[in-house]
């Protein structure tokens, strides 16, 4: 179990994610534009964040931007959009982000799995690190 | 007056203006006044260079495209003038220019290219260069430039538009798979065998939109050179097997079954990972498409000295010989297709041919009418083995280049 943030102008896929996620058995939180994320993110820190890159108001990458991901070690970010294989993308990687998948193309069991393995990835990282060092 | 009485008269006027100078002046400088008449007359810009890449003459219609008097640039060496970019608008190395490739090659070079005109302005050409040989000797070339800066406006425009339109279709696109995905898995409590047969309808139909929307987005994005290939270590069988679940309900509705051949490494590759789930999605998809119930499909991964191949092979209809050049065209869609399959538009494969190219590989395959084709991919081993002056000797270049410095120092 896991906090994720899902951050999705759509409607109607936001409330799709946090129904998917939910079922996955992880506490889900939801905004609607990088704005509202950014409030969120002032007081909460999730496991990951499922993040869309073309958003009115504020969009993912400047979300990002804004965030300051890479000082964020412990928060992994899965982009989830259908701009792939665009400049958009690679900037996003660029700022941090862990994955990146294409929504129009993903069902909801391979989602799960995506953000299973990104969080386990994170997890395993995290294990490395404590580990103590044999002399 | 007849269209052959003016010709007969304009010969005519020819002659004696040609008697009348060679009256005058000696033979050769009549021809010479012959020919600088007939260079400044071409309606394209025209530039010659000597064999060196030395700029010997510039037409007016050149002057005006890109600046500069024949004054200005005549004995100047040409690349030294003109940084050259390619369509994408990235700068191009000496070596890789068009005209440093005609003088190395012999060969007539035609491409979109962008130079700077004189007050620092990009402009767009197309361009052809020819080599001139005297005696089977080259002794420079001739540039035909054209000003193609307002088709490629219009060019841009539309795939601007077709970009966005497939955008906005896509966003109601995902939610309608993602919410039929979430009633078929159950999520919204049972379903009667009927309704899911009805769900898994809308699903193959939803795939079928989201694969033309994909196809039409990348398309555009190809043509106006913003697609970016990102290169990464990967592991190619996690990408085959996930195209193949992708494409599992359309086979399993003709019983065609899937084998895949991979080393036991999971075939580990230098590309982009979209783009190749991109390509095997599309070749996988025509391969389901023409293969007829209860076939086989098999993706195949090897590697070679220099490359790696994965190959997507089928039991299918083939590919009828008449029809193998033009294949990888846009819009083109075999006979033997036409008249048993009435969905696709002909743009899969002239998209697995533009991405290809991006990822730096190859495309090709072989086929046989009524017993099956095999598309292969390769990829070269190292991303960088991608110039286009690969099919030429080093040491030919690096002659000359040599050369080319010899004359400017």
């Amino acid at each position: 179990m896991a906090d994720i943030l899902v951050v999705e102008d759509d409607r109607d896929l936001n409330a799709a994610y946090k129904l998917i996620l939910e079922s996955a058995k992880h506490k889900v939180k939801t905004a609607l534009n990088g704005v509202e994320a950014l409030k969120i993110l002032n007081d909460y820190t999730p496991d990951l964040i499922l993040l869309d890159l073309l958003m009115p108001v504020m969009g993912g990458l400047e979300l990002l931007q804004k965030y300051q991901l890479k000082k964020h070690k412990d928060v992994k970010v899965l982009i989830f959009t259908n701009m792939e294989n665009s400049p958009e993308v690679t900037q996003a990687y660029d700022l941090g982000a862990s994955r990146c998948i294409i929504k129009s193309w993903t069902a909801p069991q391979n989602l799960t799995k995506v953000v299973n393995d990104v969080l386990e990835e994170s997890n395993k990282a995290k294990a490395k690190i404590k580990q103590p060092i044999n002399r | 007056m007849t269209r052959s009485k003016i010709l007969c008269t304009k010969s005519h006027l020819m002659g004696h203006i040609i008697k009348s100078m060679s009256d005058q002046t000696s033979q050769a400088e009549s021809q010479q006044i012959i020919t600088e008449v007939l260079f400044n007359s071409i309606g394209d810009g025209a530039i010659t260079t000597d064999e060196y890449g030395k700029l010997t003459r510039i037409n007016p219609v050149a002057e005006k495209l890109l600046g500069y008097s024949s004054k200005e640039v005549v004995g100047i060496w040409f690349p030294k003038l003109f940084t050259a970019y390619d369509s994408n608008g990235a700068q191009m190395p000496i070596t890789e220019r068009p005209l440093t490739r005609a003088l190395v090659t012999g060969q007539i070079i035609s491409e979109h290219v962008i130079y700077k005109h004189k007050n620092g302005s990009l402009v767009r050409l197309s361009l052809t260069i020819s080599p001139i040989n005297i005696n089977k000797k080259l002794v420079g070339c001739i540039q035909i430039l054209r000003d193609i800066s307002s088709e490629y406006e219009i060019d841009k425009m539309k795939s601007d538009f077709i970009s966005l339109a497939s955008h906005q279709l896509r966003t109601p696109l995902s939610a309608v798979k993602t919410y039929t995905h979430m009633l078929i898995d159950g999520m919204m409590g049972p379903l009667s065998q009927s309704q899911l047969k009805s769900l898994k309808t809308i699903l193959t139909a939803v795939n079928r939109m989201n694969e033309t929307v994909s196809t039409l987005l990348n398309i555009s994005r190809i043509e106006s050179g913003t697609i970016v290939a990102e290169r990464k270590p990967l592991q190619a069988q996690k990408i085959i097997n996930s195209v193949i679940d992708d494409h599992r309900l359309t086979a399993s509705d003709k019983d065609i079954t899937f084998s895949v051949n991979c080393p036991s490494d999971g075939f580990r590759l230098v590309t982009d990972g979209m783009v190749l789930k991109e390509v095997l999605g599309n070749l996988v998809s025509n391969a389901i498409k023409y293969t007829p119930s209860k076939g086989k499909i098999t993706i195949s991964a090897k590697r070679d000295k220099t490359r790696m191949i994965i190959s997507v092979s089928d039991t299918g209809v083939g590919i009828p010989i008449d029809s193998h050049l033009n294949v990888f065209s846009k819009f083109f869609r075999a006979e033997n297709v036409i008249k048993n399959e009435a969905s696709g538009i002909g743009l899969g494969l002239y998209l697995v041919k533009g991405l290809m190219n991006e990822l730096g590989g190859e495309v090709w395959f072989e086929s046989q009418e009524g017993k099956g084709t095999t598309f292969y991919l390769s990829f070269p081993t190292k991303a960088s083995n991608t110039s286009t002056l690969k099919h030429i000797s080093p040491r030919k270049v690096k002659n000359v280049t040599a050369k080319v410095r010899k004359t400017v120092a």
